[in-house]
């Protein structure tokens, strides 16, 4: 599967709406991400700094509805973005809360304080959807 | 217990006898006060210290046959946020110092300094002692990044995002006072002050790590001059402009929010603290900053100060 397709958009919004494999973190840290997730609406826009390209993620109550590659992250909530380099270290198992604290995944729009009251639950998904296979 | 004076004029030999409390003591001695910014890069003058004349040597032997790997575990896991936090905040601090009065901009590049030094600092214990492989400062950040906790990523991952914010107007009150809250309130006024009390009371007690001892202790000396000018930037901020007292509010709302997410649990009662006793600890040390600045707080935000977790020992 190739990075930033369709196809692995939708491979996106399936493996965070799974989440990750919930083995080797205390199980309070999961209830807090299930508290932070519930009823979570907003839409993420994910970008690649030198194509222009976002993976467009929607949550509705909870789940996240619906995927897309698009170069117009238009009203996304939150618009972040990232240089190939980065989303490469993030596929090839660098840690996300790192890409975070470092800020090598800048948000580019939207409310930072409203953005880090989820903080962890966004970690975790960006974790989910580094460790989806690609070519 | 210590004269206070002694905290204050003590030159790096001297830091090495003084008691964690008093220096604790010294941080919050002038909050009701508050020097001026000319004042506080007066004593940075007097008071900056050489971190390379730190030795080491009987760290490394405390280290390696006196300390139990379930308390080197524990050290390396609080100390390690700072490790990065400390590095952080240099980074991160310059797009601050763009804005404010002239006496500001004078006291920040010391405070900038202070950080720069504070980084050698961890590189120097956790390359020296704790024998972190790598040849740069980066190397051995890579190397200790594993070890940090959610305590400290959301809380300096949220800091680096407000400078971003803080970047495209420095001058902008509303983003000054957001950035403050997070740095100066809660990083520098509670997880540094909690961290430094936990590891430090450890040293003492143990009589182990006298180079750490010495070294963290002049930081927390250092950080007496930078919980001060926070706080002094946040009272005159409000008082400049009494709506921006809903900038703090709405920083501590979110960072209160993500406290209490642990993804591991790191065993503190090998150095001597309960979980509890964190929670406490913590507690004591926002409640002593909102009050002696006086900076009111609403009931749901009382609330959560109250249900503080002590994420600390991930419990």
């Amino acid at each position: 599967m190739r990075f930033f397709t369709p196809e692995w958009a939708e491979a996106a919004r399936a493996a965070v709406d799974a989440g990750p494999e919930r083995e080797g973190k205390l199980p309070t840290y999961w209830n807090w991400i299930d508290r932070a997730r519930a009823g979570y609406t907003a839409t993420w826009a994910l970008g690649v700094r030198e194509t222009g390209e976002y993976l467009l993620l929607t949550w509705k109550d909870g789940k996240c509805a619906e995927a897309e590659i698009t170069s117009d992250p238009g009203a996304a909530d939150y618009v972040l973005a990232a240089g190939e380099t980065t989303w490469r270290e993030l596929r090839e198992g660098a840690d996300p809360g790192r890409v975070v604290m470092y800020r090598q995944l800048r948000l580019e729009r939207g409310d930072v304080l409203a953005f880090f009251r989820v903080i962890y639950f966004f970690v975790e998904s960006l974790a989910a959807l580094s460790r989806i296979r690609t070519t | 217990m210590t004269e206070l004076t002694d905290v204050a004029e003590s030159d790096l030999r001297g830091i090495r006898d003084l008691d964690i409390d008093d220096v604790l003591a010294y941080v919050h001695r002038d909050l009701k006060r508050l020097p001026g910014y000319t004042e506080l890069y007066k004593r940075y003058l007097r008071q900056r210290w050489d971190v390379y004349e730190l030795d080491f040597s009987q760290d490394v032997a405390d280290w390696r046959e006196r300390m139990t790997q379930e308390e080197r575990d524990a050290f390396v896991g609080i100390s390690a946020g700072f490790h990065h936090g400390e590095r952080q905040v240099e980074v991160e601090l310059p797009v601050f110092m763009l804005g404010g009065s002239e006496e500001s901009k004078i006291y920040m590049s010391s405070q900038i300094e202070d950080e720069a030094r504070h980084t050698v600092f961890f590189d120097r214990f956790y390359r020296e002692v704790v024998g972190m492989p790598g040849d740069s400062v980066q190397d051995v950040l890579d190397a200790s990044f594993e070890h940090v906790s959610e305590t400290f990523v959301g809380p300096f991952g949220l800091l680096a995002y407000q400078a971003d914010e803080l970047r495209k107007d420095p001058e902008d009150p509303a983003a000054r006072v957001r950035y403050g809250t997070t740095y100066f309130l809660w990083i520098e006024g509670v997880l540094a002050l909690s961290v430094m009390k936990i590891t430090l009371t450890y040293c003492r007690e143990r009589g182990f790590l006298p180079g750490y001892y010495t070294g963290f202790t002049a930081t927390c000396r250092d950080e007496a001059r930078h919980v001060q000018f926070g706080m002094r930037f946040l009272r005159d901020s409000v008082q400049e402009d009494p709506r921006l007292l809903l900038q703090i509010h709405e920083t501590l709302r979110t960072i209160l929010a993500i406290n209490g997410a642990a993804s591991r649990r790191l065993a503190l009662e090998s150095l001597g603290w309960t979980p509890e006793e964190v929670r406490r600890l913590m507690i004591r040390q926002l409640h002593m900053k909102l009050t002696d600045v006086g900076i009111a707080i609403p009931p749901d935000i009382r609330e959560m100060v109250s249900r503080i977790e002590p994420e600390l020992a991930g419990g």
